[in-house]
């Protein structure tokens, strides 16, 4: 259903890709614990390798959780598919695109 | 003897009934224009699809005049006035049962305060744009109530500002701070409807549906917890309030009386508009389970009572006669009253350090409340965290969050609620529109965005704008700057500045009741 109003509707989103330039936005949401009261979003670069991703970004925010283990092997979903990250390769080439949600657990 | 000629009496003059005085009032508000067209003089009565074959068919039942308006909302202002006035002279702060219940009427201050102001706008554009004189004058009596309301408000909390944080900068705070946006997306929301989907979106479903729980646990919350004006105000604006929902009432059923094909357009805005409004509510959950020292009732019984038996057992049996049915998604909401208030404090409590008030973890006591009011839910779920949290503050580590949160784009809440039926799997819906993808935390706000995706995508969402640069800065103390928060407004209750004075005005308070010690009395 379409907007009803008095005339032609139609701005642009407030969120979109080009308004982060190179950079794009990440969510995290821990699956298996309800510490974190929601998933957590950061701001990182479209080319920013996913081991840095995990270096710099995911570690220090999950040791906000005392029972955090950094060495425990974790099971990863995007889009609610497995999803197999390898250190070496960026966001965008690991098919991460602006806003999409990375899942993770610790692997059973 | 002669007798004086028998006087005349003179009659007096003959009062006007008040339904005469107000026909005399709202006589002539409805003329022919001559110089222009209807369309032209009113553009917005059309395009919502909304047909009314005779506005007279609409009539006020309050019939209210300007004279006795003004008479009766004095009378109230008196006694709120003589209240205020009366307490501070008193010091009748030192009364409340302690300093952290004013965090609740810091979300009111900063969250409803300028509601009101937006309903008071919206109601006169109403009373400028809607054809026929009774919902005219129905539309600006409600103008006049809520520009008022606002004003007792800030005169009722400015009190409290003098001697406690966090209620300094709340209009700034309204427009930018995160936790605001909730509301504040809202009402800007309702304002830019067209004018019939505003009177259901806020004449029925917030004040009708919902006003109940959000005046009455806020009212009883004070008036539990020592707090006088508020609870003065309170009374003095819920008296408007039935006002306002027999307006939101009477608009619903004139609508539905109009044209069968009106049924379906006020269908989809009662499932729309009971959802926004029942998300903007999830702040009195959390208010009335965790922010009031001494408690009222529990979010899960006020929800019983003031929608499941009051309205969905009462109101929409009788709207069952038009083809009305309950709101869409109403089973989810009934399904989380269980977990509402655990799942939005839990998030208030980890972001607090960047809001307008304090947050404290439970005591004991007040967990073994929570256990007795939610004994599905609290111990299996709520509970294990909030022990986890005494752990972590033992040794230092309050949990203040270090990210920021992903929000819903409709509700604009941080995604902290579960999927219906399962309390411990977060609800994550994904929409992707002209190529962009968008989240929403229930089937509620999922099937509000697909509706009116166009809407939506323009949500300015604090989080996304924090991380485009648009509010001070990329670091938390510029944020924080830029929200106007200062010191003691944020963070962790105790220790606070509010706490710490509270603590040694008890102490002064004490020291001045006590009885005299025998070394004074013999030095008297």
């Amino acid at each position: 259903m379409a907007i009803k109003s008095l005339g032609e509707y139609n701005f642009p989103s407030r969120s979109r890709q080009e308004l982060y330039g190179d950079d794009q936005l990440v969510t995290v949401w821990f699956q298996d614990t309800m510490w974190f009261c929601s998933p957590a979003m950061f701001r990182a670069p479209r080319e920013m390798t996913w081991g840095d991703f995990k270096a710099q970004v995911f570690v220090p925010f999950a040791e906000e959780d005392p029972d955090f283990d950094p060495s425990a092997p974790r099971a990863w979903t995007l889009h609610g598919k497995p999803f197999e990250p390898e250190d070496g390769r960026t966001l965008s080439e690991l098919g991460v695109r602006h806003k999409d949600v990375i899942g993770t657990r610790v692997a059973a | 003897m002669t007798l004086a000629p028998e006087q005349k009496k003179t009659k007096k003059p003959k009062k006007l009934s008040m339904k005469a005085r107000y026909e005399a009032l709202t006589r002539g508000l409805d003329w022919e224009p001559s110089y222009v067209q209807k369309s032209e003089m009113f553009p917005h009565l059309d395009y919502e699809g909304i047909t009314i074959h005779d506005w007279s068919a609409w009539e006020d039942p309050f019939r209210l005049t300007i004279d006795a308006y003004c008479k009766y909302q004095a009378e109230k202002d008196k006694r709120l006035y003589a209240v205020l006035d009366g307490f501070a002279q008193g010091q009748g702060h030192l009364n409340l049962t302690d300093a952290s219940y004013l965090n609740a009427m810091k979300v009111f201050l900063g969250g409803v305060t300028p509601l009101e102001y937006g309903a008071h706008r919206h109601f006169a554009y109403l009373a400028r744009h809607f054809a026929g004189p009774g919902p005219r004058f129905a539309a600006l009596c409600q103008s006049i109530d809520e520009i008022r309301h606002m004003q007792t408000e800030i005169h009722t909390l400015s009190n409290y500002n003098k001697l406690y944080s966090g209620m300094h900068n709340w209009s700034e705070n309204h427009d930018r701070v995160w936790y605001l946006s909730v509301p504040k997306s809202f009402f800007e929301d309702a304002l830019s409807c067209g004018p019939f989907e505003f009177l259901i979106a806020v004449g029925f479903s917030f004040e009708y549906l919902l006003t109940n729980l959000l005046f009455v646990p806020f009212m009883s919350g004070a008036s539990f917890n020592g707090d006088l004006p508020t609870m003065t105000f309170g009374f003095s604006a819920q008296s408007d309030e039935s006002r306002h929902m027999t307006l939101g009432l009477e608009a619903i059923k004139f609508l539905l009386e109009q044209d069968e094909a009106n049924v379906e357009i006020v269908q989809g805005w009662i499932d729309k508009w009971f959802w926004r409004s029942y998300r903007v509510t999830a702040l009195v959950a959390q208010m009335l389970d965790y922010m009031l020292p001494r408690k009222v009732m529990s979010w899960k019984e006020s929800f019983e009572l003031y929608f499941e038996e009051q309205m969905l057992g009462g109101l929409f049996e009788d709207l069952a006669f038009y083809g009305i049915k309950p709101p869409r998604h109403v089973e989810d909401a009934i399904a989380e009253k269980e977990l509402l208030s655990h799942q939005v404090y839990w998030i208030l409590y980890q972001f607090s350090f960047a809001a307008s008030f304090t947050t404290s973890a439970p005591t004991d006591e007040h967990m073994d409340w929570l256990s007795q009011a939610y004994p599905d839910t609290f111990d299996k779920h709520y509970r294990p965290l909030w022990e986890k949290e005494k752990k972590n503050i033992a040794n230092g580590g309050r949990h203040f969050a270090r990210g920021l949160p992903q929000l819903c784009q409709v509700c604009q809440i941080p995604m902290g609620f579960t999927e219906p039926g399962d309390p411990t799997t977060l609800c994550q819906r994904e929409s992707e529109f002209e190529g962009e993808i968008y989240h929403t935390c229930s089937n509620g706000c999922q099937w509000i965005f697909e509706r009116e995706p166009e809407k939506y995508r323009q949500a300015w969402l604090p989080v996304h704008q924090i991380y485009q640069g648009n509010c001070g800065g990329p670091s938390v103390p510029e944020v924080l700057e830029w929200y106007g928060l200062k010191d003691g407004d944020a963070g962790e209750y105790l220790g606070s500045k509010d706490h710490q004075n509270w603590v040694a005005w008890q102490g002064e308070a004490a020291a001045d009741t006590a009885a005299p010690t025998n070394e004074k009395k013999a030095g008297a």
